[in-house]
């Protein structure tokens, strides 16, 4: 094993990174001075902003070829800048769902925006990370702030104790999956000798490699780990309860950056050793991407409150990205890092509608919530409408070009029953999405006004995300 | 050209709701310059755009072949169909229109497509636009049949997604364009053939429909708004026929003709079917769908006949069937606006009353049940024509079909316009007569001078039966020079 003489920087390649940091840094500060949650809102969109700037320009320069830091224990390449642009879209869209809504409730501990950003710095470290402890370090910084943004609601109503709840079960699930997952990364370093993912690899296809059992225990542990933070069943349990307890804008940002952080780590070690180490490992996931589709879709089909339902339906969703994770080796990583920007858009979008039209401490969430909002708010309906239309693949929407891409990468790769299964299953997903659109549009009113006036900022969220999804559905060439 | 026969009417479609009471002569406006645009299809040249050039997508379209005709028959009931809704269309009228518009453009989307994956987008976009339709507009029952309806199209269509994706990868294709699955799909044994040929024929099957897959059409036609103008637009949008022709038979041949027998049977069966139901109905509009059910299974036959006259045959019916079955719906709206009800039995004797209504009405029915002369005759006898080639047997059951369109259809005028006269109803106000002259110009048309578009599907004819009967792995010369 040979590590570079000197220390491997690569400025341009952290400065995203360290932008996040810093603004979570200064942001803090600021909340020294000041209570009011929307100084720190506003620091940390700009923040993002910010480092959505280098990341282009990261982007630019890592078309020539994948940059490298730190002896390639972090990654630059496609796959890092097109997911980092995902995970940035989808902590922005979080911020601007949160604006007034953690304005105008118990919620309102300015904390929570240094948390975030936070949280999408640990998520991006797992996107690009090329070694097996980088990994476990950006996992543990993101999962860490969420674990306690998820327990963010304050005071003694039940929707602050579903928030508690929620934040414990969230820690003492997460606390074993990393645990699991660490067991997973000693074994395997013990049976290789070797962190970085091409030296796992370099060393599991050695002819004379010796430990072939205790690497493939190793591998399906930290596969384990890892698909407790994807939602692949059996290890989703955790998710329903945790999306509906937390706030939904913590849901929103649950749902779109924890999952493409995790999803991203799931394309590198699918691409980087996990065949190798054992086809058996391989075998089982993809059983497992086969049951979490059945189940994500069969539980949302149950569902009454729409939280619930899209916590379920991120279930599904996560199944479909299992997909391309079974074809990382081939077309996986365009389709997934493709589907994941979809999937953020529309995901974000239904749970910024969500945070608007529920009142203020996420009761009243269920479907007949929903009656009539057609005809009571027209703008938020549409938008609802078309996430709907979406997150059910139905052209010439973003969620469709999505599904075209995983289907054909897992038919590509040979798995062609699993895409059949995904199909089946997501006609059971259009009759659930589709009631929402028929609540909306084709019931009589209920007639509940929306709680605390215009949200100028949460609107927003929802325009850029109805706009996103349509313009990444009719053209999706540009992503 | 090509592209303007899209883009018209979904523009006028995103700029009605903006504009108000201007919305009406906009719409209409737009109908008709889509119907002049699509006259001169067969002359346009076709667009060839980059859509997914990661997936080998290209936002191909083609206006030869039976599109040109199709695009033009619907156009013309478009027009029709705008102009009744405009002052027929009460509530939210503008949204209607622009939904009714939207429609046009996704269904002219599926006519032109070349590129199998921008077919199935415009297959599934057309969906919405219908389903908003009944779900808004529709009558006390909407509910069950918005469901029903979706599940259906949505069961078969993702099915098709599969299917789609399949024939690509299995194929080696490199995309999606006809011209390269033409190619490609030819040399698949005949196992996976049969199993993506499966895939696509389940979701033309519901669009076409075929029994046993055909009970949504009667639920979708008889809940939807009175008008008949939401009716029109169902009408224009069972595309299951020309999906096999266009597509499913073409890409997969030696499939198609190891199904064709299977497939011929059914559709006679549902011809026959529909007719015989179709007589024993007591509401109007019930009736009617199941004496459009009827009409498809007529298409089905022919195109499943396999046979270039039948194929040729099916796509005239589905033209002409477009036009005369919306005429019937259009002049049911006019009809249950004076009765207020759909029923049979609350109508007698009109004729005595509304004379020009009656005789509209009964050239229309003479149209839709095969009277030579008027539209539908020349595609009918071509279909059976192409069934009796193929299988006599299921071309005698298809044909008995006439006979149930005879009771059906005569049956219907004397219920509603002759005998005793219960009411007097006013007849054909100006706005009315307006709205009808399309239809009437159209069932003319295609009566009396069917040469035209019999030569402009025959150019797609031949590609699809050559392909599937006399050379399955020869590239074909006609579609190459669809997509230069």
């Amino acid at each position: 094993m040979t590590f570079p003489a000197a220390i491997d920087i690569n400025w341009l390649q952290l400065s995203p990174l360290m932008t996040l940091i810093a603004t979570a840094s200064i942001a803090l500060l600021y909340n020294l001075g000041d209570r009011d949650t929307r100084g720190g809102a506003g620091i940390t969109v700009t923040g993002l902003i910010l480092a959505g700037v280098f990341n282009y320009a990261l982007m630019r320069e890592s078309e020539g070829g994948p940059i490298t830091a730190f002896g390639g224990r972090l990654l630059a390449d496609q796959l890092t800048t097109s997911l980092w642009f995902v995970i940035i879209v989808g902590a922005v869209l979080a911020i601007l769902v949160a604006w007034n809504y953690i304005h105008n409730s118990e919620v309102g501990q300015p904390e929570y925006y240094p948390l975030l950003l936070l949280s999408a710095s640990g998520a991006m470290v797992m996107v690009a990370a090329g070694d097996l402890i980088t990994l476990l370090l950006g996992l543990e910084i993101m999962s860490l702030a969420v674990y306690v943004l998820s327990a963010f609601r304050l005071g003694h109503g039940a929707p602050a104790r579903q928030s508690q709840e929620a934040g414990m079960k969230y820690f003492l699930l997460g606390a074993f999956a990393s645990a699991v997952m660490i067991y997973g990364i000693a074994l395997l370093y013990g049976a290789t000798g070797s962190f970085h993912y091409t030296g796992v690899h370099a060393a599991v296809t050695a002819p004379d490699f010796g430990l072939p059992v205790l690497a493939a225990v190793g591998g399906l542990l930290l596969l384990g780990g890892l698909a407790f933070k994807a939602a692949i069943f059996p290890l989703q349990q955790w998710a329903p309860d945790v999306y509906t307890g937390a706030p939904t804008p913590v849901t929103t940002f649950m749902s779109v950056v924890v999952k493409t952080a995790a999803f991203a780590a799931l394309l590198r070690v699918g691409a980087g050793f996990l065949p190798e180490v054992s086809p058996a490992v391989i075998e089982v996931f993809s059983w497992l991407v086969g049951a979490t589709m059945v189940i994500g879709n069969f539980g949302a089909l149950a569902q009454q409150g729409i939280k619930r339902m899209l916590a379920y339906s991120s279930v599904a969703h996560a199944g479909y990205l299992g997909l391309a994770v079974l074809a990382a080796s081939t077309d996986g990583f365009r389709a997934a890092s493709w589907y994941l920007m979809a999937y953020t858009l529309m995901t974000a979008g239904a749970f910024a509608v969500l945070a608007l039209v529920s009142r203020r401490d996420d009761t009243g969430d269920t479907l007949s919530h929903f009656a009539g909002l057609g005809r009571r708010q027209p703008g938020l309906a549409l938008a609802m409408a078309i996430f709907m239309l979406s997150l059910a693949g139905i052209p010439p929407l973003a969620g469709f070009a999505g599904k075209l891409f995983v289907f054909s990468a897992a038919i590509g790769a040979g798995y062609v029953v699993l895409a059949v299964v995904g199909i089946v299953t997501s006609i059971v997903g259009v009759y659930y999405y589709f009631r929402v659109i028929k609540v909306m549009y084709f019931d009589q009113s209920s007639s509940e006004a929306l709680p605390g006036g215009i949200d100028v900022a949460g609107r927003l969220a929802i325009a850029l995300a109805a706009v996103g999804t349509v313009v990444l559905g009719v053209f999706p060439a540009i992503w | 050209m090509t592209l303007a026969v899209i883009l018209v009417p979904l523009i006028a479609a995103l700029l009605l709701p903006l504009l108000g009471g201007l919305g009406r002569i906009v719409a209409l406006g737009a109908a008709i310059a889509t119907f002049v645009l699509a006259l001169r299809l067969p002359s346009a040249e076709a667009v060839n755009l980059p859509w997914l050039p990661d997936l080998g997508v290209t936002f191909s379209l083609s206006g030869h072949g039976a599109a040109t005709v199709l695009v033009a028959a619907a156009a013309l009931a478009m027009i029709g169909a705008v102009w009744y809704g405009g002052f027929r269309v009460t509530h939210r009228t503008s949204v209607f229109l622009a939904l009714l518009l939207a429609m046009q453009a996704f269904l002219n989307g599926i006519f032109l497509a070349k590129d199998l994956v921008i077919f199935y987008v415009f297959w599934e976009a057309t969906l919405i636009p219908s389903l908003i339709m009944l779900g808004v507009w529709g009558g006390s029952a909407k509910r069950a049949a918005v469901m029903k309806y979706l599940v259906y199209a949505m069961g078969g269509s993702l099915l098709m997604l599969v299917g789609i994706i399949a024939l690509k990868v299995t194929s080696g294709a490199t995309g999606f364009h006809f011209d390269e699955l033409v190619a490609a799909g030819a040399s698949l044994d005949l196992n996976t053939q049969l199993l993506i040929f499966a895939a696509f024929a389940v979701a033309f099957a519901v669009k076409l429909p075929l029994v046993p897959v055909h009970s949504w059409l009667i639920d979708f036609h008889e809940q939807n708004h009175p008008s008949g103008v939401a009716d029109v637009a169902g009408t224009l949008y069972k595309v299951g026929a020309f999906g096999f022709f266009a597509w499913a038979i073409p890409l997969l041949p030696a499939a198609a003709e190891a199904a064709a027998p299977l497939l011929l049977a059914l559709a006679a069966i549902t011809a026959l079917y529909g007719g015989v139901v179709a007589v024993a109905q007591t509401d109007l509009k019930r009736l009617l769908a199941y004496a459009s059910l009827s009409h498809m299974g007529i298409i089905g036959v022919g195109v499943f006949s396999l046979q270039p006259e039948g194929m040729t045959g099916g796509m005239l019916l589905l033209a002409a069937q477009m036009v005369s079955t919306s005429a019937l719906f259009i002049l049911a709206g006019m009809l249950g606006e004076r009765r207020g009800t759909f029923e049979l039995s609350a109508y007698g004797g009109l004729a005595r009353s509304a004379p020009f209504l009656a005789s509209i009405m009964l050239f229309s029915i003479f149209a839709s049940i095969g009277v030579p002369g008027l539209g539908n005759f020349p595609g009918e006898f071509l279909s059976l024509l192409g069934a009796w080639l193929h299988t006599p047997g299921w071309a005698i059951v298809a044909t008995l079909t006439i006979i149930a369109a005879g009771i059906y259809g005569v049956n219907l005028y004397q219920r509603m316009f002759q005998g005793r006269e219960q009411l007097p109803a006013p007849d054909l106000s100006f706005r009315e007569a307006i709205t009808l002259l399309p239809f009437v110009a159209g069932i003319l048309w295609f009566g009396i001078a069917p040469a035209a578009a019999v030569s402009n599907i025959e150019l797609q004819t031949r590609a699809g039966t050559e392909q599937a009967i006399t050379q399955p792995t020869e590239p074909l010369a006609g579609t190459m020079e669809d997509s230069q």
